[in-house]
């Protein structure tokens, strides 16, 4: 760490970095992204998302920005306008929805394939959410399925959550926050 | 769940799920989608045939698993799912058509039995059978008695009889025993269901159950009271129905009938409005906006209007197996789904073919609608009882281009035609009225012209004015010009290769002229090749020697090397040499 991020690091003043929150509709991304925000900010309840919303959150060293795009499939075209802006993404996974997987794996192929994202080395933090539900897939059965094995130029990780309870989210977030630090050194 | 399997219809399906051994024994008639809980997740719900005599299951799957599943009584004939009440939340009933039943099911749990009203029992029958019972007859009597009411009655005998006029002479006595002090009961089966919107076109607006039956009827029923609001009557037994409209505003119920006709049935009269006499016999009936799409035995596939007019027709590959509408209102796109014997599924919209689904058996029913939460979901159950679940790509798109031969789409453009002129009309009348004396006239004036052409072609012959080969292999044309007032004059011979492609090589010119008048520089020249199209000057000087002021002929001669004939020959009329001879 530089001399200027410790000087910035005391100030308060943290680097901003821009995320995308990308998952078909009803797989938890809003739930998600409100969790990680502080306790005092949360909404209880939680609506299907209308186009997008920008909703800001903290970590110990950085200060994300995240786009909670809508999954719903009238909305996805909207999803590439923002792909140039954002630094990292986060996709997110229905566990429980077994028919739907290949939908999240055709999105998830479209996205890869974009010019805006193919050719950056961007990180990727799935989320194979809804593990309370009984016969959710495992993270595992979930990467297999949509193929993660053959993503080879960009760093990504899987994390199995509960957004209800939020289990398993501070570990995508921090290794997503590792993974930003070292991009920028 | 394999993707990529079966390939063959543009990379426009994924491949959601696929289990072979479902045991899904059904048809696109016991087969809906209804989201049942109420969650926005819409349920599979499907009447299964299991054997055709026994293991008929009402089945209900959510996402890739079966949910539940209960045990039907009867092989279910149709199963449409719909809203009965207005209570919230919004959960919609399923209605399963069985023998002469309706079986409603609320949340999943029998709630209501309705049975189709009995119909009119021959009198005579009810008196045999009454002496029966009494004992006053025997069976053997009462066989002989049955088969001459069953000759001779307007009212068809009860199943009872029927099934007692089957039997052998030794299971007479049980079955009479058995049977006789039931009254008799005469009942027709319902062969197809359908829904039809109460008052509002709401998508979660209350249905009335439209039934049709074994006894030609067409039954419309209250969704709450179970009563008949209204009988229509049709000539034959329905097969297969749809129904568009509300009830209590207008209304259009479309019946395929057993005698190979559809007949239209509207709100304000109890017979058929409409018929379309089809020339085989229909197996399928999908409704697309105003228009119907039938499937015939005779594989085909034909378009009427919603008055019977005739659109189109096209053929198929294959006998047809089922149909089903795909109605996708976010996309504004509708057209039908055909299965087809040689396990194909294929896409039409009209008469275009848009795209085709190969699959791994042949397909029994289709469904397409909101499956869970996603809007397009094509659901196929297999003849050996697979279950198939696809999902539209969102970025698919079906192109409209016209892929079967036929004319051109320029064709049927209507021609903007300019309205007729007075002009035009009095020109028209005109033309009527003195017709014979215009074709005179006209053949008068042909001839002439042909007179004048064949005239001035023999002129042109004799003076040799613009002389032409007439040889195939060289034709060539020559003009010539005489340039000068004398004694010098300057001959310029223009040559022309007439041939469409074909260079000619190896021509002279001579000449031919009086040599005690003229004298010609080179009288004897060589042609170069000539490239058909271009005109050759080819130039010479001719001098007059005499001073006398006559004149003579030039012969031209157009020579190939190695032949004695001339291809072409010309005279020059030479003019008077005005000049003075300078020597």
């Amino acid at each position: 760490m530089g001399l200027f991020d410790k000087l910035a690091g005391w100030l308060g003043l943290k680097k901003e970095v821009n995320v995308l929150c990308l998952g078909l509709d009803n797989s938890g991304k809003t739930t998600i992204i409100n969790r990680l925000k502080p306790s005092n900010a949360q909404a209880q309840d939680i609506v299907p998302t209308i186009g997008f919303s920008i909703e800001k959150f903290k970590t110990s060293s950085l200060s994300f920005t995240v786009f909670d795009m809508s999954g719903q499939g009238r909305y996805r075209n909207l999803w590439e306008h923002y792909y140039k802006e954002g630094q990292a993404i986060i996709f997110v996974i229905d566990s429980a929805d077994k028919l739907r997987m290949v939908v999240a794996k055709e999105e998830l192929d479209t996205l890869l394939n974009h010019p805006d994202i193919k050719h950056r080395r961007i990180p990727i933090l799935f989320f194979a959410n809804k593990m309370d539900v009984r016969d959710a897939l495992s993270s595992v059965k979930v990467s297999q399925l949509l193929c993660l094995e053959n993503i080879k130029d960009k760093p990504w990780h899987i994390c199995a959550t509960d957004a209800l309870k939020g289990d398993g989210l501070q570990e995508g977030v921090d290794w997503l926050q590792d993974q930003i630090k070292t991009m920028r050194t | 769940m394999s993707s990529g399997e079966w390939s063959g219809d543009g990379g426009k399906w994924l491949d959601a799920h696929y289990d072979p051994v479902a045991g899904l024994y059904t048809f696109s008639s016991c087969v809906d989608l209804a989201d049942l809980s109420g969650d926005g997740e819409s349920r599979l719900v499907v009447g299964d045939l299991g054997s055709g005599c026994s293991g008929m299951k009402l089945k209900v799957y959510r996402g890739t698993a079966l949910m539940s599943e209960s045990t039907l009584l009867d092989l279910p004939a149709g199963l449409v799912a719909f809203f009965m009440d207005l209570h919230e939340p919004r959960i919609p009933a399923v209605a399963v058509a069985s023998g002469p039943c309706i079986y409603v099911y609320k949340n999943l749990r029998p709630y209501f039995k309705f049975t189709l009203p009995g119909l009119e029992v021959n009198t005579l029958e009810q008196d045999v059978w009454q002496q029966v019972r009494e004992g006053q007859i025997d069976p053997l009597t009462l066989k002989e008695m049955l088969e001459s009411i069953r000759k001779k009655a307007d009212v068809p005998l009860s199943v009872r009889s029927l099934r007692f006029l089957s039997l052998d002479a030794d299971d007479m006595d049980d079955f009479v025993q058995l049977h006789k002090l039931q009254p008799i009961r005469r009942q027709t089966v319902i062969t197809c269901i359908g829904t039809l919107k109460k008052s509002t076109a709401d998508e979660d607006g209350v249905s009335c159950l439209v039934i049709g039956t074994e006894s030609s009827d067409v039954f419309i029923l209250d969704p709450e009271a179970f009563i008949i609001l209204s009988k229509m009557s049709l000539p034959a037994a329905p097969t297969a129905m749809d129904v568009t409209g509300q009830f209590d505003v207008e209304f259009r119920i479309t019946v395929a009938c057993r005698n190979g006709n559809i007949y239209i049935l509207r709100r304000e009269s109890d017979k058929p409005k409409y018929c379309i006499e089809l020339s085989s016999h229909p197996v399928g009936l999908v409704r697309l906006g105003k228009n119907v799409v039938v499937g015939c035995t005779d594989e085909s596939l034909q378009g009427f209007t919603q008055k019977g007019k005739k659109l189109w027709r096209t053929v198929l590959a294959a006998p047809i197996t089922t149909m089903a509408a795909m109605d996708l209102p976010t996309r504004g796109f509708q057209a039908v789904l055909v299965g087809l014997a040689n396990c194909e599924v294929q896409l039409f919209r009209d008469k275009n073919l848009l795209s085709t689904i190969k699959t791994p058996d042949v397909v029994t029913s289709i469904c397409f609608g909101r499956y869970g939460r996603e809007d397009g979901t094509l659901i196929m159950t297999t003849k050996g009882g697979g279950l198939m679940v696809k999902i539209l790509k969102r970025t698919a798109a079906f192109d409209d281009r016209d892929s079967a031969p036929g004319p051109p789409p320029a064709q049927s453009i209507r021609l903007n035609v300019p309205k007729k002129t007075k002009l035009y009309v009095d020109q028209t009348l005109r033309e009527r009225e003195n017709g014979l004396v215009m074709h005179r006239a006209f053949q008068m004036d042909l001839s002439r012209l042909r007179l004048a052409a064949a005239k001035a072609y023999v002129k042109a012959l004799e003076s040799s004015l613009t002389p032409m080969s007439s040889s195939l292999t060289e034709p060539l044309k020559m003009n010539a010009v005489v340039q000068g007032l004398g004694p010098s004059f300057k001959l310029t011979l223009n040559v022309q290769n007439t041939a469409a492609c074909r260079p000619v090589m190896n021509l002279a010119i001579s000449f031919l002229y009086d040599e005690s008048l003229y004298r010609m520089r080179s009288p004897y020249l060589r042609i170069p090749l000539l490239v058909p199209g271009l005109i050759y000057p080819v130039e010479t000087f001719v001098e007059c020697t005499s001073d006398k002021g006559i004149s003579d002929i030039i012969k031209v001669f157009v020579l190939h090397e190695g032949r004695s004939s001339p291809l072409l020959t010309a005279h020059i009329n030479m003019p008077v040499s005005e000049g003075l001879m300078l020597s």
